[in-house]
């Protein structure tokens, strides 16, 4: 998966509107000579994109194999904690109500993303018989539900700008440098560490609730933590990207599927390098099947993964 | 753990583990009334008692899965309530009733987490974890299955993975609840002679059984609970005789020594 993900990484630096040789891909990212135009392309347009589709599409991976995790269900992705609802009204606020402050809108659907998933683990996590997995799945659902009706009653009052929305509902990168990352990059560190301290903590989870307790874990707060790293990677992810919850749901099943083993030691890490793979490839195609017109990689990303998933499926049972 | 607060050392003369008169509610009903047991090294003891009478409630409660309402309940001298996370999984490991079992994790692997509780964020197995993960699964008789699926194992097997991962802890008790409910005859003889030989080695182990006859053929003093009291505690000779379990369970028994065992006589139907 690692030797795939340098792959992807490499090709979407050499392919697009402009053909590269990967000799001078290479060549321009070791710092040596090349004509100023490739280095131009290269550095100012297509790495910050491919970096931003690599950390992306990792923290979606991670995200979904902490939720799993944590919620001891194949079906949770970061729409489950509200995440990807919030995120999608945050954004269309901002395209639709506001569209001349388009800057705010990583911000915008950060905020409503977080701010979803809070008011799930308030409902889920509160009071007594509180961490319960259905109770916080069913906050989730009802959640969601809120904040989609919103986007879509806003959609119906500015029904002439919703077109400039769907790149966004249905995922998609911009070759717009380094700004987003700029903006948001502390929100994916927090994600990740979180996350990585979580890996053990889910692996106990995994033997069930008491087996954890006995080895001196709280259930309550391993679900909790989980679930926020998730939700602040999903979020982050969604203001740079899009709504691409699918790949949050796919990608660790991916994982297992491919390796069998279902532990977090393996199944997290792998996660993060399938995601960043599936999603720079993903992106690769849809910069360069209508080159020079891009197409957002929401589709494209359905496209390559739902047949590998389906066809390790059909191994599987 | 709080900052700036000495954490206490643990008594080596105290008993393993003195819970007294604990006290648990849920849901505003009274669970538990007023528990008590102690338990030394290299005991044996089983908390007997009809279904419903707080005995996995009482487990739950000294083991720190739930916090009670009332008594007080000290680990080798420390009182629970100091004892968190890693300091608490060395001092007692607590197998449940029925396991969950995930698929694609192998009996290696399992023991692996239990093993975990030695270890810092982050940090890995050293050898020496790894060596007493492989004397766990030696101890619980699991040799040759360390590569074998969870998913794979007989309720036997599973049961005895979940002791090799407690014993991963290293702790100095090991509490089951109900190990043998959902096992054959001779997957229980199997695990019972097990638990004996963790006893002998100096460990304490609880065990809490419905069975009657398995507490008393296996135990050193058994625990009698009835609606979320304990009632007796003592030798299974002197502790369950025919007018005890004739007021608890509301059956007419009798515990009957021979050549140095003993055996539970029932009279299960008055037919004649």
């Amino acid at each position: 998966m690692a030797i795939a993900l340098v792959a992807s990484f490499c090709v979407s630096l050499a392919v697009g509107a402009v053909d590269i040789p990967l000799s001078q891909v290479i060549d321009t990212l070791l710092g040596r000579d090349v004509p100023e135009t490739t280095s131009q392309i290269i550095e100012v347009l297509r790495l910050p994109r491919t970096v931003e589709a690599m950390i992306v599409g990792a923290a979606l991976g991670v995200a979904g194999a902490c939720l799993q995790g944590a919620l001891n269900n194949p079906l949770a992705s970061p729409d489950v904690i509200g995440v990807t609802g919030g995120a999608g009204f945050g954004a269309m606020l901002i395209i639709l109500l506001f569209p001349e402050s388009q800057a705010l809108l990583p911000m915008s659907a950060l905020f409503f993303g977080l701010l979803a998933a809070a008011l799930v683990f308030f409902i889920g996590f509160a009071g007594r018989g509180g961490g319960n997995i259905t109770r916080i799945i069913l906050a989730g659902i009802a959640i969601a539900a809120l904040f989609s009706a919103a986007t879509a009653a806003i959609m119906a009052a500015y029904p002439d700008r919703v077109p400039n929305g769907i790149f966004f509902l249905v995922g998609g990168l911009t070759s717009t440098g380094w700004d987003n990352l700029q903006q948001v990059w502390p929100y994916f560190l927090v994600g990740f560490v979180l996350a990585v301290f979580m890996i053990r903590p889910l692996d106990r989870l995994m033997l069930g609730d008491d087996v954890a307790a006995s080895l001196g874990s709280r259930p309550r707060l391993i679900r909790l933590l989980a679930a926020l790293a998730a939700a602040i990677l999903a979020a982050a992810a969604a203001s740079i990207a899009g709504l691409l919850a699918f790949l949050g749901l796919v990608v660790p099943h991916l994982v297992r599927l491919m390796g069998g083993a279902r532990n977090q030691t393996y199944v997290m890490p792998v996660s993060a390098l399938t995601g960043a793979a599936l999603l720079t490839a993903a992106d690769t195609l849809a910069r360069t099947v209508r080159a020079p017109i891009e197409m957002p990689v929401g589709p494209f990303l359905v496209l390559l993964g739902v047949p590998l998933f389906l066809w390790l499926l059909r191994k599987a049972v | 753990m709080s900052l700036g607060r000495k954490t206490p050392e643990f008594d080596d003369r105290a008993p393993l583990l003195e819970a007294s008169k604990v006290r648990v509610e849920i849901g505003g009903e009274q669970i538990l009334e007023s528990a008590s047991l102690t338990l030394e090294k290299g005991e044996l003891v089983a908390v007997v008692g009809p279904n419903g009478a707080g005995k996995s409630t009482f487990a739950r409660a000294f083991c720190g899965l739930r916090r009670p309402e009332g008594g007080a309940i000290r680990w080798m001298g420390i009182d629970l309530s100091e004892l968190r996370g890693r300091r608490l999984a060395r001092v007692r490991a607590y197998v449940p009733q029925r396991a969950q079992v995930p698929n694609g994790v192998s009996v290696q692997a399992a023991v692996n987490i239990g093993r975990s509780t030695h270890l810092k964020p982050l940090q890995g197995l050293s050898g020496e974890d790894r060596d007493v993960v492989s004397e766990s699964i030696a101890r619980a008789r699991m040799e040759g299955f360390e590569d074998r699926d969870l998913s794979t194992l007989s309720g036997g097997e599973m049961q005895r993975v979940q002791i090799a991962i407690a014993l991963a802890q290293g702790a100095p008790v090991l509490v089951a609840d109900e190990p043998t409910a959902q096992l054959d005859l001779g997957a229980t003889a199997a695990i019972s002679k097990m638990l004996r030989e963790l006893v002998a080695e100096g460990m304490g182990v609880l065990l809490i059984v419905h069975d009657l006859a398995l507490a008393a053929a296996i135990a050193d003093r058994v625990v009698v609970m009835s609606h979320g009291r304990t009632i007796a505690t003592g030798t299974p000779q002197a502790v369950l005789t025919s007018q005890l379990i004739s007021d608890v369970w509301g059956v007419e028994a009798e515990l009957v020594q021979r050549e140095g065992r003993s055996a539970l006589h029932v009279e299960w139907l008055d037919r004649h």
